[in-house]
């Protein structure tokens, strides 16, 4: 694109379309909240005024660190001053997490490779602790300073996370997406059942994933159970959570079985051998496989560059460095920046080979069932025979039924199948459709099919 | 074409009148420290802060939390509020102070961490397919590049359709800021859309994934 553009009569019009479009798909995908998360809130909302009371009480003691709160702000504001000058060496401010990984290994792809048949603990440095318990299928999906990205394939977790506004912790389970602040708790899927459960000794998380009415914020206490297959999803809280101070005059509170303290213990692991130690540095998840010589370091983060709308660049990067060395060589996050860049620039071609890549090389990762489905889309994008779009569909519903991209999965299967072989034999899989997606994207194709 | 909704006037996301208590009650019930007052304030306001917030952010968890921030401040506050009956506009002012402090604090966690967190696009429908949230993300990504008062004229006047002077009132600024302002975003905005492929097929009235 030239650094200069001169406007065509009618660019004002396009932008100003285009501007409505956008906006409009915003204001389309942002809907009210419903009555149950205005009562969470409402709930939420009740707990912190409680706790505000309780801080006022405590309030002179404030005054008393108020000389020695004015001195950090000083010196907060002595070191930026310096810090451009320092940039190349100084410290970020929240510093950067380093982990423990004890009874077991960080392998390839960032998965975690229990050792002893105890489990896996991995302590922070900040002390938030993960706890796979025996038999869980994990994967490290990324840490950094602001925090740290872990996902269940299988099997239940407990999550003592120190709180720090500054930090993100995010869980991802099964489809489900648990967003945390500090807090303990226990999560569990069963990949079979598609029963999703987690149990919250303390503090807050946010879930979103499939379940009805958008995201769940659980509060102290609470017990959230997701049924995929019976679309039942249960809220239930322990009885001794009652309210307190003016929490306690809140509206509705839960009927109550409970979750005994004891289900919340992590278990006892005891330091097997030395631990591996890492830091965002090396070792972090999405690391080549082992045995694979480490692969050139590039000055540009290629998932940061995506972040930003630089596909460009990460096009540019992989020309330079060679295409082929890049598929043979980058981590699973650098090929997945790789496949999205080049879809977006309607670089098909090499979209395929990257996706491909993310299979052959990464075999057993959430990625190389993702790239079953972009496949797909690449196929289709590429106005390509549809019966290979199909066959990708086909196993990412195979290998991910109740995975992230099912509904988009399965709704592209019935209308390919619809095209081709005509709306009689499309009906199973929209009443499937309908069945598993009813507020999906292609709920409406499928309601239009049935009648 | 996906079907868009038409604009949604703030004043249209909760009834005015619910269970027949003003405005004013319930302001005079809050500053009273009345339970009830918080329950029916949050009931009434709480829809509008989270749509506003959520689509402004792009999350629907962040603007969970900014609707509790909002709240508590307006619990702190409310005593300050001299015409009760303005109360709605008092809740709107605070939630977009409360937006400009969550969005500078994220811009100054990037600057501080020196990374570019990725932009997660986390809003609550959920009916876009792949293509549809990558889109948006970026657009996102392109409103995280704005300046924190740049985004939020951006943000009022093209997501909940305020009108430049409703817009200046609420941030406290002159219209021909507010107009400046809009401007640098518009720039931004056609920088992104040469760049932006994908945009084509919404504009032909494709949509996304519902042929």
């Amino acid at each position: 694109m030239g650094a200069v553009m001169k406007r065509a009569p009618g660019d004002g019009e396009r932008q100003s379309k285009a501007l409505e479009a956008v906006t409009g798909l915003i204001r389309e995908q942002v809907v009210p909240p419903t009555t149950a998360e205005l009562q969470y809130g409402l709930q939420g909302l009740f707990a912190r005024l409680a706790e505000g009371d309780a801080r006022r009480r405590g309030g002179r003691w404030r005054w008393s660190f108020a000389g020695l709160g004015t001195a950090a702000v000083l010196a907060v504001v002595a070191l930026a001053v310096v810090r451009p000058r320092l940039q190349t060496t100084a410290a970020p401010s929240l510093p950067a997490l380093t982990y423990q990984v004890h009874g077991g290994s960080l392998i390839a792809g960032g998965y975690l490779r229990e050792s002893g048949g105890d489990g896996i603990k991995l302590s922070f440095s900040e002390g938030t602790e993960f706890v796979l318990m025996p038999g869980t299928h994990g994967r490290l999906r990324s840490v950094g300073a602001s925090g740290a990205r872990i996902a269940i394939e299988q099997g239940t977790a407990y999550f003592q996370v120190t709180p720090n506004s500054g930090r993100t912790w995010l869980v991802d389970v099964g489809p489900f997406l648990v967003t945390v602040k500090g807090t303990v708790f226990t999560v569990s899927w069963d990949p079979l059942r598609e029963r999703f459960e987690l149990r919250l000794r303390r503090g807050r998380v946010a879930v979103s994933g499939p379940v009805s009415g958008g995201d769940i914020v659980l509060r102290d206490g609470q017990r959230l159970t997701v049924d995929l297959p019976g679309a039942q999803t249960l809220i239930t809280e322990d009885q001794d959570k009652g309210g307190k101070g003016l929490a306690g005059k809140g509206e509705g509170a839960h009927a109550p079985p409970s979750a005994t303290r004891a289900e919340f213990e992590p278990p006892r692991l005891a330091p097997a051998g030395p631990a591996e130690t890492a830091s965002p540095g090396r070792g972090r998840a999405g690391a080549a496989p082992a045995g694979r010589p480490a692969r050139t370091e590039r000055p540009l983060r290629w998932s940061e560059a995506l972040a930003s709308g630089d596909w460009d660049a990460i096009l540019a990067d992989a020309d330079r460095v060679g295409v082929r060395e890049i598929l043979d060589g980058a981590s699973s996050e650098d090929l997945f920046a790789l496949a999205d860049a080049a879809r977006y620039r309607r670089r098909l071609d090499l979209a395929r080979e990257a996706l491909l890549a993310q299979r052959r090389r990464f075999s057993a990762s959430t990625r190389a069932s993702d790239a079953a489905f972009l496949l797909g889309r690449v196929e289709e994008a590429g106005g390509g025979d549809s019966a290979r779009a199909l066959r990708w569909y086909d196993e990412y519903l195979a290998r991910a039924p109740a995975g992230t991209y099912a509904s988009e999965a399965l709704g592209r299967r019935m209308t390919l199948i619809k095209q081709r072989e005509g709306a009689t034999r499309a009906r199973p899989i929209a009443e499937e459709y309908l069945r598993r997606f009813p507020q999906g994207t292609y709920a409406g194709s499928a309601r239009a099919l049935l009648h | 074409m996906a079907v868009q909704n038409p604009d949604t006037p703030v004043s249209r996301l909760v009834p005015s009148d619910r269970r027949g208590i003003s405005d004013q009650e319930v302001a005079r019930g809050l500053t009273s420290g009345e339970a009830w007052a918080v329950a029916e304030a949050w009931h009434r306001f709480a829809p509008m802060v989270l749509t506003v917030a959520e689509r402004s952010l792009g999350s629907k968890s962040e603007a969970q939390d900014v609707a509790q921030e909002v709240f508590c401040r307006l619990y702190a506050k409310v005593h300050t509020l001299r015409e009760p009956a303005a109360l709605r506009s008092f809740v709107f002012s605070f939630a977009v102070r409360v937006l400009k402090s969550e969005l500078r604090r994220r811009k100054a966690r990037a600057w501080l961490s020196f990374h570019r967190p990725e932009t997660l696009i986390e809003l609550g429908a959920g009916t876009l397919d792949v293509e549809g949230r990558d889109l948006l993300r970026r657009f996102y990504g392109l409103l995280d590049r704005l300046s924190t008062e740049d985004r939020l004229v951006f943000a009022l006047r093209h997501l909940e359709s305020m009108t430049v002077e409703e817009v200046a009132e609420t941030m406290s600024l002159s219209v021909s800021t507010v107009k400046r302002r809009l401007a640098h975003g518009t720039k931004r905005f056609d920088r992104f859309l040469e760049r932006e492929p994908e945009l084509a097929r919404l504009l032909d009235g494709k949509g996304w994934g519902r042929s």
